[in-house]
């Protein structure tokens, strides 16, 4: 699914010697990839920024008990960014996302159904070493 | 080899189904991990066990949480550990994937195919029985059988 970012196209925070610079082209984003390539400590530097920023909304495994359509359809203008999504969101949920024209989306996950993403929306994270930071980007996935 | 069920209710009423392995593997997994987990914490996550607790991180060296493990190794090591139970297969990338399924024994469940390229024999069960298939191409025919 084609469709620009509603809430924001450039997403960049520092966690100690971690940087994160994403760019977004999709208002539908998922982050795919091999184990251990950073994204759930990227989720975890991302969600550090709900503290101070309130365009940003974080799910994980944390939120296993709650009913995650709910949670996402009270939010509006957000950047939602779920991590553990194989397991949190089911069909209906994804239905929901897919359709939402209220807020954003990072996904991080494997599982693309009913979702309706091509390609456009599959990324991966790739990092880079500068002296003692370690910077984090997306990548087109494929 | 590994067994893997494409349906929930094809888990025997005795195996428990556990479908967050990173709890699971932070509350259980952690106590027993041993020398054979170094090797696999190695190559999925390009990590080193430092101590019982511990991993040198790959990203920077700093000495983190064994928690920090990613979900994928995370899943592998409880399999590895307690192949009495039936973890959630969803989350493994390809490179855990390809450890999984060169296990020993173990169970896991997924409900669509997750297949690495380079695939061993593994069992599958369902309402059928088991049987053992040791092709790609075969296993995803399996899965995405209906009952």
């Amino acid at each position: 699914m084609k469709s620009k970012p509603i809430v924001m196209d450039h997403f960049a925070t520092v966690h100690t010697s971690y940087v994160l610079d994403f760019d977004f082209t999709n208002n539908i984003t998922l982050l795919t990839g091999s184990s251990a390539t950073g994204k759930t400590a990227s989720f975890s530097f991302i969600r550090e920024c709900m503290a101070v920023n309130p365009d940003i909304f974080c799910l994980n495994y944390q939120d296993y008990q709650k009913d995650i359509k709910k949670v996402v359809s009270e939010q509006s203008g957000k950047l939602i960014v779920i991590d553990n999504a194989d397991i949190l969101l089911n069909d209906d949920t994804r239905k929901y996302i897919s359709l939402d024209d209220k807020n954003q989306y990072l996904i991080i996950g494997r599982n693309p159904k009913n979702l309706f993403t091509t390609s456009d929306n599959l990324f991966e994270l790739v990092s880079e070493k500068t002296g003692e930071q370690t910077k984090f980007r997306l990548k087109k996935y494929l | 080899m590994i067994t893997i069920f494409r349906n929930k209710r094809d888990i025997p009423g005795d195996k428990e189904y556990v479908e967050l392995n990173d709890v699971f593997f932070n509350q259980n997994t952690v106590l027993r991990l041993d020398e054979k987990a170094d090797a696999i914490i190695e190559d999925i996550d390009d990590s080193r066990l430092v101590g019982k607790y511990k991993i040198q991180s790959k990203f920077n060296g700093v000495i983190l949480d064994v928690d920090c493990l990613s979900t994928g190794c995370k899943t592998v090591l409880n399999v590895l550990y307690y192949p009495d139970r039936v973890f959630c297969l969803k989350e493994c990338g390809d490179n855990a994937l390809e450890v999984l399924y060169g296990l020993e024994k173990g169970a896991v469940y997924s409900d669509y195919a997750i297949i690495p390229f380079e695939m061993n024999e593994v069992m599958v069960s369902d309402s059928k029985g088991t049987g053992i298939i040791s092709d790609y191409e075969e296993l995803k025919e399996w899965w995405g059988g209906e009952e």
